[in-house]
């Protein structure tokens, strides 16, 4: 044990004495801490913004509320916020919560002509990708790691000491292992000593920061291996870097590229807005289409309201609302297969990743820190749902035209209420499916 | 370096070392492969966008074309239901976009134009993507950004370094070769293989001239590339002249494109961000709605904010109530109502816009630090694929909206009378008398969706082009110092 000891203080020692180690382990560290700074600064800004906007969107609905009394107004001037709350492990990984919106604001209207609507940040800077955590890990650190590793034996042999070295160790492991060993841990600790600090900030589940280290450990490992592995034999410390920056190029840009033009290639989708389109049409034509056409249409899916169609004037709330929900039927089919391809082409992207670390990394860390691509169809799913609630709420009260006091609003299903009920009916299915 | 003599001019010195360099690389098989690889991605990464930018830019013109028909081919109708059957904006892509598509990709391309609202810019193409293309994509942008400066690294790092460690620096320096002209002889090298790199993009961007795009914007953009590949020659030059060994060259040059290229850009978006922070327009349209309320609903035309206008409309009619007026009360209204209302509306939207330029110029302003974040916005700026030219967008769209509501809203004040259009939901009869004639749908603008002038996109690139020429400036004063002590 001391044995060890001693072999890692004497390579601790020599390394602090090489400047360039220090310097690349010195930006390691900067890089990190500010990535995973401007990671916690976004998730903030995101948590503030969700604050804010639930405050301004009860305002606002009270004040519809108060305005109006017919019972369609009312549901017409109604919005509803929805939103996907970052995760504790967000800061860490950003990921594709700036292209994929996470807040909507939702009335009783034909979802599919306002589920499209995005209130993206910024899409130059979107462009041009934000540094968080994972982007650190995924796709800078292999090329830190290759800095460090490469001319672990090249750089001996260049000046000549490499035999003497070699002759004079007890064991090829006591040298060269822990001289790697001390590199590692030394850049290791480097990158995972802010993320750590974050993750005590924003109060990461243990399970979650265990992972992520786990994962982290794997990938650098990976890296630092190859590197080594890349130089065992070579005396030009620069030629092995080229080689292994060249794998990295290959690995980073050129498999996932591929990868990306052969799913687009294969993988077809209907146009976006071709759906709004239909929808639209649909919608719009109901008005010069005799009301039976509509509401034929609606009763379809909803038989229950079969003896309540019948109308009194040109225009009738209960029409206006029916029509907008087969506007969504005509369109339903589209707009799955639209889904569908998107899906699809995120599930395909899956195995070109297993080409990739750097990216197989990234979807592995997106997914834990649920800001990935699945994350956002589950939360436009849930938007669906809340507004097929809304509809099941308001079809009552339009259709049976019985007595209807303001009182009843505060029945309204509101989407905070809709997710917790979510949970738990998620939570007591899988208990029940455990008691069988 | 065998016929050297000191008979030879300076210059013809410099291109005896030039082709000295190209010797050597066409000898190591490195330098070979690296050198093949680039210009095979360079290539490539031409083609594929332009094929791609042709396929956007004709659908988006056929859709234009659908829309347009569609719109004036509808039936007889209340021309209220045509304000809400509205209509679609499609952002065409400029004509450069087959080199940089810049944020094409990034916000949707199309937008819904109806009556009392705006609409954002729906279906942007990453959402329906694979996510694969986070770290970089197959354009000519991304590769000759990131990608050639590591090649120029790659087969340039030991251009000066080389010739000290193996003990051929002094002998070449002794024989009347001046530092300056050895570091220019291989700079001049360095120089032959960036405009090997440019060549593939040139002949792309002359195509552009045909999809009108003017020779001004294509030098320009192709000389922004040349001078920022100008500063990565000048940077490889200058560590291989001040360091002594390859290898440590090499690291650093590594690390210096890493920090440049990997991390700032980066960095720049993030500063810009936090530094900068812009509300979303759900956040926005608060504040619109209460300033909207203000204002009345158009739909409403016994709303009590609209007494003075019924006020005025009778006097200046000198009749007693809104059935004498010779217009159609509710649209007149409509009218208004829509006019100010999009005034607040087009107030709020530009300053959502400005505080997103003014966000783009926090990480624009990284260019001092990083030549590739210069490169990126002139690249963008100089083809029209920046945000100003989505904001462009924008701004036309809202007026074609604009214009073709205010045009169905004097239909309806001046083609279907008050009574007719109070009767609308009496009957079938009556509703199919307060409808008017389909040939009023021509109130439609043409729309095709333009970039800026060159003249104006190069402006905006100045900023852009100062950050390369002083890069360039400080490296070669940096190089002239150090070429001054090479031993």
């Amino acid at each position: 044990m001391s044995y060890m000891f001693k072999q890692l203080s004497r390579e601790w020692r020599f390394m602090l004495r090489q400047k360039y180690l220090l310097v690349l382990l010195g930006c390691a560290i900067l890089i990190s801490g500010f990535s995973v700074q401007s990671g916690l600064n976004e998730i903030e800004q995101q948590q503030q913004t969700i604050e804010r906007l639930t405050a301004a969107d009860e305002a606002d609905r009270i004040d519809a509320q108060h305005k109006h009394d017919e019972f369609g107004m009312l549901a017409y001037y109604t919005f509803h916020l929805t939103y996907s709350a970052p995760s504790d492990l967000a800061f860490a990984a950003l990921g594709e919560r700036d292209i994929y919106p996470w807040k909507h604001r939702i009335k009783m209207l034909a979802i599919e002509g306002q589920i499209y609507e995005s209130d993206t940040q910024n899409a130059e800077l979107t462009q041009a990708g934000k540094i968080d955590f994972l982007f650190v890990i995924s796709a800078l650190s292999p090329l830190i790691i290759i800095l460090l590793f490469h001319d672990l034996f090249a750089n001996e042999r260049n000046s000549g000491r490499y035999d003497l070295l070699v002759t004079t160790a007890k064991s090829p492991w006591a040298l060269w292992g822990a001289r790697g060993a001390i590199r590692f841990i030394a850049i290791f600790l480097c990158l995972m000593l802010p993320f750590y600090v974050g993750a005590w900030v924003s109060g990461t589940s243990l399970a979650a920061i265990g992972l992520v280290s786990f994962y982290c450990f794997i990938y650098l490992a990976f890296w630092a291996l190859l590197s080594v592995y890349w130089g065992r034999n070579a005396s030009s410390a620069p030629k092995v870097a080229s080689g292994l920056i060249g794998i990295w190029v290959l690995f980073a840009f050129i498999t996932p590229i591929l990868g990306d033009l052969t799913i687009n290639k294969f993988v077809h989708s209907p146009k976006g807005g071709d759906i709004v389109f239909a929808q639209r049409e649909a919608v719009n034509d109901a008005w010069d289409l005799p009301k039976e056409v509509t509401m034929d249409a609606f009763t379809a899916t909803y038989p229950e309201w079969k003896d309540h169609v019948a109308m009194q004037s040109m225009f009738e709330w209960k029409w206006y609302y029916a029509f907008q929900q087969v506007g969504d039927q005509i369109a339903a089919s589209m707009s799955q297969e639209y889904r569908d391809a998107a899906k699809k082409k995120y599930q395909l992207a899956g195995y070109a990743s297993l080409l990739s670390p750097p990216l197989l990394l990234q979807r592995i860390l997106t997914h834990l820190a649920e800001t990935d691509a699945v994350a956002a169809f589950k939360y436009e799913q849930q938007v669906r749902d809340f507004h097929r609630e809304l509809r099941l709420f308001h079809y009552p009260f339009l259709f049976a035209q019985g007595e209807f006091n303001k009182g009843e609003l505060a029945n309204m299903p509101s989407f905070e209420k809709f997710i917790i009920e979510q949970q738990d009916d998620r939570n007591t299915d899988s208990a029940q499916s455990t008691n069988k | 370096m065998s016929e050297n003599s000191s008979s030879t001019t300076p210059f013809a010195k410099i291109i005896i070392v030039a082709k000295d360099e190209w010797r050597y690389w066409l000898r190591s098989k490195l330098a070979i492969s690296v050198l093949a690889i680039g210009l095979l991605l360079t290539l490539s990464s031409v083609i594929v966008t332009a094929i791609n930018t042709m396929e956007l830019s004709h659908t988006r013109h056929e859709l234009q074309n659908d829309a347009d028909q569609t719109f004036v081919d509808q039936p007889d109708r209340h021309p209220h239901r045509m304000v809400h059957y509205g209509h679609y904006a499609f952002r065409a892509p400029s004509p450069l976009s087959v080199l940089d598509p810049g944020v094409d990709a990034y916000t949707g391309n199309s937008i819904f134009l109806e009556g009392h609202r705006q609409n954002s810019a729906m279906f942007a193409d990453q959402k329906q993507g694979t996510a694969l293309t986070q770290l970089g994509s197959l354009t000519p942008a991304f590769i000759v950004q990131t990608l050639a400066p590591l090649l120029l690294i790659l087969i340039g790092y030991s251009s000066v370094s080389r010739e000290r460690e193996s003990q051929t620096l002094t002998y070449l320096l002794s024989q009347g070769t001046s530092g300056f002209t050895l570091i220019a002889g291989k700079g001049l090298a360095l120089m032959s293989v960036i405009g090997l790199i440019l060549v593939p993009l040139t002949i792309s961007a002359l195509f552009s001239l045909h999809e009108g795009e003017s020779v001004a914007a294509i030098l320009g953009f192709i000389l922004g590339y040349a001078l920022y590949l100008t500063v990565w020659a000048l940077l490889v030059l200058l560590f291989s002249s001040a360091l002594s060994k390859n290898s440590e060259s090499f690291t650093a040059l590594a690390l210096t494109w890493i920090l440049l290229c990997v991390v700032m850009p980066r960095v720049a978006s993030s500063t810009a961000i936090t530094t900068v922070p812009a509300a979303g327009k759900l956040e926005t349209d608060f504040a619109v709605i209460a300033e909207l309320r203000k204002l009345g609903d158009g739909h409403n035309a016994n709303d009590p904010a609209f007494a003075q206008i019924k006020a005025s409309l009778l006097e200046k009619y000198n009749v007693d109530s809104i059935e004498q007026l010779p217009v159609n009360y509710r649209g007149v209204i409509a009218m208004t109502s829509e006019a100010k209302l999009t005034e607040v509306l087009n107030e709020f939207a530009e300053q959502r816009m400005q505080t997103v330029l003014a966000q783009t110029i926090v990480s624009r302003d990284f260019g001092w630090l990083s030549p590739m974040v210069a490169i990126r916005s002139l690249s963008m700026l100089t083809a029209g694929t920046s945000i100003e030219t989505h904001h462009k967008f924008l701004r036309e769209a809202e007026d074609l909206r604009f214009n073709f509501v205010q045009g169905l809203n004097k239909v309806h004040a001046e083609r279907l009378t008050y009574q007719d259009d109070m009767n609308r939901n009496k009957d079938l009869d009556s509703s199919n008398k307060a409808r008017v004639a389909a040939k009023n749908w021509q109130v439609l603008d043409d729309f095709a969706f333009a970039v800026d002038k060159p003249s104006l996109r190069l402006q905006r690139s100045a900023p852009a082009f100062l950050q390369l020429l002083a890069w360039i400036a400080v490296l070669i004063i940096a190089i002239r110092w150090v070429g001054k002590r090479l031993v």
